[in-house]
């Protein structure tokens, strides 16, 4: 309650000085990677969306040269569930990572190998399509934490 | 490590301070830092270790395999998952499989890692026998069968996993199991777990323990 009286105010400052921060989302995806996969019908994709923005932004869908079929899923305990958005909240991050929220590659058109790089395109609800470069990566990769 | 923990959260705090004080429009929905930077053991050692479940499947080469039998006095990893998993599932075995690859020809000649579908239905023995070549290592036994009977394998050894569903857009959800398993050869019981966090290097690091039947 505290913290959120807290950010209210601090808005309100912002509001009356103008131009405290720039309007709207501002994204930043970072450390993008695609594990190499086992076979060719499925991969998992990773990455990181900063949001150095004042307003929150959401992933509503992502696009591959390797895949028609590119689903977010969010992990919910030992499953996972596909979800039509994912929300990158205002000076916060979307985080993919390992055992946790992911995206998933359906019936790639081959099996990218470790060495590869692939494309993913994020695209969001306010901002602009990203194309991202992505690195395939050992299968048990994880970037350090 | 227990600097390393308290520096990560004072890091955490000041990260917080900072944001809040830059009005990141904090509406409590901020992802957390996770806060895993001192590393514990990855291993859980049981107080009560876990009977072999009774399991008679069938491998990838579409021949009976009797899962008590023929693991007997073999230091052996078991995991239940399925193949149409992207994430943890290939995570887990590729990093079984790193692991296998450091031990001495001795121990990895003793060793056994079998992997037990959870969506019997989709994996099949031959989709199986690909997937686990692709995810690691051919030496690795796949079984499928009834979901039934592995529900109930799996549930006498802590491990819950749920009959694969349709989910709302017709997609297929099944469930992995949480752990991994690591029976001893001296007396075929489980007296390890290892969670989705271990890593390669862990997995290496206590192999050759588990091999000769110690605990990490």
């Amino acid at each position: 309650m505290n913290r959120r009286a807290l950010a209210g105010l601090v808005l309100i400052g912002c509001a009356t000085l103008a131009g405290c921060a720039s309007d709207g989302p501002d994204l930043e995806p970072r450390g993008a990677y695609v594990p190499q996969p086992p076979m060719a019908d499925m991969a998992s994709g990773y990455v990181t969306v900063r949001n150095t923005g004042d307003a929150a932004d959401r992933l509503t869908s992502v696009t591959s040269d390797i895949s028609d079929d590119v689903r977010m899923h969010r992990a919910a305990g030992a499953t996972m569930k596909p979800v039509g958005s994912l929300p990158v909240p205002a000076g916060g991050e979307l985080r993919l990572e390992r055992g946790g929220n992911h995206l998933m590659l359906m019936d790639l058109d081959h099996r990218p190998v470790r060495g590869e790089t692939v494309t993913l395109v994020l695209h969001f609800a306010r901002s602009g399509p990203v194309k991202l470069k992505v690195p395939v990566e050992a299968t048990n990769y994880q970037p350090r934490k | 490590m227990r600097t390393n923990r308290l520096s990560a959260a004072a890091l955490v705090a000041a990260a917080a301070l900072a944001l809040s004080a830059c009005g990141g429009g904090d509406d409590g929905k901020q992802p957390v830092v996770s806060g895993t930077a001192g590393s514990e053991k990855a291993a859980t050692v049981l107080d009560r270790p876990f009977e072999k479940p009774e399991l008679v499947l069938t491998d990838t080469h579409g021949k009976k395999y009797d899962f008590a039998e023929r693991t007997k006095g073999r230091p052996t990893l078991l995991y239940f998952g399925y193949t149409n998993c992207p994430d943890v599932c290939p995570l887990t075995v590729s990093n079984i499989a790193i692991a296998r690859k450091k031990l001495s020809p001795a121990e990895r000649e003793k060793l056994q890692v079998v992997f037990v579908t959870s969506d019997p239905e989709r994996d099949t023995p031959k989709r199986l026998g690909s997937w686990l070549r692709g995810a690691g290592d051919p030496s690795f036994v796949g079984l499928t069968g009834d979901f039934k009977d592995i529900q109930a394998a799996a549930r006498s050894v802590g491990i819950g996993i749920s009959p694969p569903e349709k989910g709302k857009g017709g997609e297929i959800v099944s469930t992995h199991g949480a752990q991994v398993l690591a029976f001893s050869p001296k007396d075929d019981k489980a007296h390890v777990l290892y969670g989705e966090d271990a890593t390669a290097g862990d997995y290496a690091e206590d192999l050759p323990k588990i091999v000769k039947g110690a605990t990490p």
